[in-house]
């Protein structure tokens, strides 16, 4: 009964079914076409972009506003150019527009070449690795030298033994994999491979 | 871009025409001559009147005894007989698809779809017409690339004379031309269709035991890219052979071989030229595509040093959402003030490769202007020769 006497919350004429056919006309007519025309047409009058050059150029020009994208690699680089081409020439000095320097590096430390081993220095790194390689890795090598553990391997290679336990290492721990990881793995690598052929 | 030459096209339109109506009545009637039973359904058109009569008595007549001598001379001979060529409706259409110089008569056009595996005789097969084509066609694309392309690397070289002159394009260029195979040699067969024994399914083509290469026997002996040079075929593959037949492909690519010899011999050079030019040339071959590098940041440290450039170093020029699960990274490699290639990734080690991989091609694909190839000079009133960028190699680590 209550529900009766509240009557229903929302007015009648924002639900056009419930009125009569006859009153379908006056719900048409009583849009608003004026002003929302209006509206609508100065929210598209909107500034052309800076970039197509201000109003007060009259002569002609060439509109260039290529989409930003990675360098053609067909355009070859001035440096790289030989010297008697002629595109050395005819390319602009380009504007520094910011100072290498200043730009930040990929790694966090860089370090520089020392070149501060000798031979018998470099003769011992292989002594080491010999007698013991358990004990000397090349990481303990590279500290024990103050060098990269690039350069342990430039300079001398594992016994066989120790690259057969290795393997042997490797191999362990590689079966407790579970599918999931092998594939994520797998994929990591071949997504590696794919950066070489830039694809 | 096809040179459209409206005289001669025209010309050789009629002239064709004015030759396919007497041709194809040939063709239907020797059509008709061969199929023994539809030849009864045939005659109530021939017999109208009484003087027809007669003649179709005639035609009766020579049928059967072209039949009874023609066909066991037909069979005798492993591939069609010189006079086929003129009765041939796929050959004439071959000839005008192809746009091919008057001069080129049908006879060597259907010389030219004789595989030697077909028939054994070289004075009737494409083997000696395929071997001068096949030193044209890769004479041509080699000078092509090596002047457009001065510093290109072995291993992309060879794969991209592959591209342009190897077996698959050719058996392409074949399925283009719209030239079918017979399904099997014969004197009776169209000299249209492209005849070869075929390789009896499942047989793997082998290589040869006695070839040049030293060592061919051990198995794991490493073949570098430089004994490819001078052991191997000009796209670095040994040549693999079967003992009987040849494959679908060798027989595709022998043919398009001896149709480009075809017309240097007739035509002459310049011809053939147009022919290398539209048919070869024009085919589209992105060159980025067919690098490989595995350690291309090592190799642009080595180019650097051997170019006297300042060390290179790669340096972020933009990035966004380090901490985020897609991070996108812009580095740019760097050699003094000068950017030599510049990469993107989702890590900095993947835009910093990238970055290498994309200045390491912006110097192999480095391309002069106004090139001009050594062969141009065989035309007459040449301009005097000037020599083309030679360069010194690609990097060796």
């Amino acid at each position: 009964m209550a529900a009766i006497i509240t009557g229903p919350k929302r007015p009648w004429l924002t639900l056009p079914f419930l009125l009569p056919s006859w009153t379908d006309s006056l719900v048409l007519g009583s849009r608003r076409h004026q002003s929302s025309y209006r509206r609508t047409k100065q929210r598209l009058r909107v500034k052309p972009d800076a970039s197509f050059g201000s109003s007060a150029e009259r002569q002609d020009h060439i509109i260039y506003n290529p989409p930003s994208s990675a360098p053609n690699v067909y355009h070859t680089p001035t440096k790289f150019l030989p010297p008697d081409d002629v595109r050395r020439a005819m390319r602009p000095e380009e504007p520094v527009k910011q100072d290498v320097e200043s730009l930040p590096g990929v790694f966090k430390k860089v370090y520089e070449k020392k070149y501060h081993l000798n031979p018998s220095d470099i003769e011992e790194i292989r002594k080491l690795r010999l007698e013991d390689p358990m004990k000397w890795s090349r990481h303990k090598l590279a500290k024990r030298f103050d060098c990269s553990p690039m350069f342990v391997a430039m300079v001398c290679e594992a016994s066989q033994q120790k690259k057969e336990i290795q393997k042997q290492v490797l191999e362990a721990v590689q079966s407790r994999w579970g599918a999931k990881r092998r594939m994520a793995r797998e994929d990591r690598q071949l997504r590696r491979e794919a950066w070489g052929r830039d694809m | 871009m096809k040179r459209l030459q409206l005289q001669r096209w025209s010309n050789s339109v009629l002239s064709t025409r004015a030759r396919t109506g007497s041709h194809l009545q040939h063709h239907l009637y020797n059509a008709v001559r061969r199929q023994s039973s539809t030849a009864a359904a045939v005659q109530p058109e021939f017999s109208t009147g009484e003087a027809e009569h007669e003649t179709f008595e005639e035609i009766k007549l020579k049928t059967i005894l072209r039949r009874t001598h023609s066909r066991p001379n037909q069979l005798k001979y492993p591939s069609p007989p010189t006079h086929a060529a003129h009765e041939s409706a796929k050959l004439a259409a071959l000839h005008a698809r192809l746009y091919l110089p008057s001069r080129l008569p049908y006879e060597t056009l259907a010389r030219t779809l004789v595989d030697a595996s077909a028939d054994q005789d070289p004075n009737f097969n494409n083997e000696s017409l395929s071997t001068l084509g096949h030193d044209l066609l890769t004479y041509y694309t080699s000078e092509h690339l090596i002047c457009t392309y001065p510093r290109l690397p072995l291993s992309v070289i060879f794969a991209s004379m592959y591209a342009y002159v190897g077996p698959k394009t050719l058996t392409a260029m074949t399925r283009e031309w719209g030239v079918e195979h017979a399904s099997s040699p014969g004197g009776e067969v169209d000299p249209g269709l492209l005849q070869f024994q075929r390789l009896a399914p499942g047989t793997e083509l082998q290589e040869k035991e006695d070839g040049p290469r030293p060592y061919q026997s051990q198995p794991h002996w490493r073949k570098t890219v430089t004994s490819k040079i001078f052991y191997d075929n000009e796209f670095g593959d040994t040549a693999k052979t079967a003992a009987e037949g040849v494959s679908a492909d060798q027989a595709s690519a022998t043919f398009v071989r001896a149709v480009m010899s075809a017309i240097y011999l007739h035509a002459g050079r310049p011809a053939a030229k147009r022919f290398f030019q539209q048919h070869f040339l024009s085919r589209h071959l992105n060159m980025a595509e067919l690098f490989n590098f595995e350690q291309p940041t090592r190799d642009l440290t080595r180019l650097c040093a051997r170019e006297n450039f300042e060390r290179p170093v790669a340096k972020v020029i933009a990035e966004t959402g380090r901490k985020s699960r897609h991070p996108v990274f812009v580095v740019g490699i760097f050699s003094g003030q000068d950017k030599l290639g510049e990469g993107q990734g989702a890590s900095l080690s993947e835009a910093r490769e990238r970055a290498a991989v994309a200045a390491l091609k912006g110097w192999y694909l480095y391309s002069p202007l106004n090139v001009r190839l050594p062969s141009a000079m065989e035309e007459d009133e040449a301009a005097p020769w000037k020599p083309v960028h030679v360069d010194l190699g690609e990097v060796i680590v």
